[in-house]
C-alpha cells in the first residue's frame, strides 16, 4: 500500500459516518442511495487528492466535497419518499423506542421540505460544525449564516412540531 | 415545545453507519474502473474514425466529389457531435469539488448554459449538415441500388431523423430542468 493509499484509508475510516449521515440528510434517510453517495464523495476525495495538500482543515474540504456531490448527483433524481427506508432505524441493535423513531422520521420529513441550500446549512449546523466553518463550506459570510441558521431553526422546530 | 436542541440530541442520538468493510478498496477499484472505462471509450473512438477514414479510402469514395463531399459531410458531423459531447463529458469530470458551494453552483450553471446553446446552435447545425450530406448522396444510392433497398434507406433515415430529433428534444428538456433546480436551490 503507497502511503497515498494508507492516508486515505484513514481519512475514510475517520469520516465516512459523518459523511453517510450528511448524504442520509438529502435523500430523506434512503440508506442505499446515502451509501452510493457516501462512495461517490470518496471517489471525489480521491481525484482531488492535490488540493487537500494545501487545505489546514480536512473537514472543510470533505463537507465541501459531500455537499458539492450531492447537489450534483442529486440533481436530476426525483425526491426520494419516506416510506419504504429508513430501515436502518428498525434493523438497528440499539433499540430506539417507536416514538423516538417517529419523531426521526419527522424530523427527516421537514429536512427534506427545505431548500437544497438550506438544507445543507442545517444539516452542517446538526452535525455540530462551528458556523464560520459552514460559512466556508457554502461560501456565504458568517454573518448571513449566522442569521439563516437562525431561520432555518425556528422554521424546522416549527414543522416538526406541528 | 420542542427546541432545537431537542432535534439536534435526535440526530446525534442516531444509529451509528457502520463503516463498510474494505471501504476504501472497493472505492480504489471503483477508480480503477473508472479510468479503463476512460480507456475504452478512447480507444472506441479512435477505431471509428479510423474505420469511417478507412472505409472511404476503401470505396474510393474520393474519385467522385459529390459522394465524397456527402460522405465528408454526413462523417464529419458525426465526429463533430462525438467530439462536443466527449468534451462535455471531460468538463463535468473535471469540475472542482474542493470549491465552495457558491463557487461550484455558478460553475455547473455554466456548464449548463453551455450545454444549452450547444443543444441550441450547434446540435441543429449538424443535424443540418447531416441532413445535407444524405441528401447529396440519394442520387448515387438511386443509381447504385436496388429499388427496395432505396426506399428502405430513405425511410429509415426520416424514422432515424425524427427519432433523434425526439431523443434530443428530450435530453434537453431534462437539462433545462436541472439548470432551473440549480438556480433555485439557492434561496436567501
Amino acid at each position: 500500500m503507497t502511503p497515498q493509499e494508507k492516508a486515505f484509508e484513514q481519512i475514510f475510516t475517520t469520516n465516512y459516518p459523518k459523511v453517510f449521515r450528511l448524504c442520509q440528510g438529502y435523500t430523506n434517510g434512503d440508506d442505499a442511495l446515502s451509501k452510493d453517495l457516501a462512495q461517490e464523495v470518496f471517489i471525489k476525495c480521491w481525484q482531488h487528492w492535490d488540493s487537500f495538500r494545501n487545505q489546514s482543515n480536512i473537514s472543510t474540504w470533505i463537507y465541501r466535497i459531500a455537499v458539492n456531490t450531492c447537489l450534483m448527483e442529486l440533481r436530476q433524481k426525483k425526491a426520494v419518499p419516506l416510506s419504504d427506508h429508513l430501515s436502518h432505524l428498525e434493523a438497528s441493535e440499539e433499540s430506539l423506542s417507536v416514538s423516538k423513531e417517529f419523531q426521526l422520521k419527522q424530523l427527516y420529513q421537514c429536512i427534506g421540505k427545505l431548500s437544497t441550500d438550506n438544507k445543507s446549512i442545517i444539516l452542517l449546523e446538526l452535525e455540530g460544525l462551528p458556523q464560520k466553518e459552514i460559512a466556508e463550506i457554502m461560501g456565504l459570510s458568517h454573518e448571513a449564516i449566522r442569521v439563516r441558521i437562525h431561520r432555518i431553526k425556528n422554521e424546522l422546530t416549527k414543522c416538526v412540531t406541528q | 415545545m420542542k427546541t432545537f436542541e431537542d432535534l439536534k440530541s435526535q440526530w446525534e442520538e442516531q444509529p451509528q453507519p457502520k463503516i463498510p468493510q474494505d471501504g476504501s478498496k472497493i472505492i480504489m477499484q471503483k477508480i480503477n474502473g473508472i479510468k479503463n472505462k476512460q480507456r475504452i471509450t478512447n480507444g472506441v473512438l479512435l477505431t471509428t474514425t479510423l474505420v469511417l477514414i478507412g472505409f472511404l479510402f476503401y470505396i474510393n469514395a474520393y474519385s467522385n466529389l459529390i459522394v465524397t463531399l456527402g460522405l465528408f459531410l454526413m462523417i464529419g458531423s458525426l465526429i463533430v457531435r462525438i467530439m462536443i459531447e466527449y468534451v462535455s463529458i471531460k468538463d463535468l469530470k473535471r469540475m472542482d469539488f474542493t470549491k465552495d458551494v457558491a463557487a461550484f453552483r455558478t460553475d455547473m450553471i455554466s456548464y449548463y448554459k453551455k450545454r444549452i446553446t450547444t443543444h441550441y446552435v450547434a446540435t441543429p447545425i449538424i443535424l443540418a449538415l447531416y441532413a445535407t450530406g444524405f441528401i447529396i448522396l440519394l442520387p448515387s444510392f438511386k443509381q447504385n441500388l436496388s429499388k427496395g433497398f432505396y426506399t428502405y434507406i430513405v425511410v429509415s433515415a426520416i424514422v432515424i431523423l425524427i427519432v433523434m430529433v425526439f431523443f434530443i428534444g428530450k435530453q434537453i428538456q431534462k437539462e433545462l430542468k436541472s439548470l432551473k433546480q440549480i438556480k433555485n436551490s439557492q434561496t436567501s
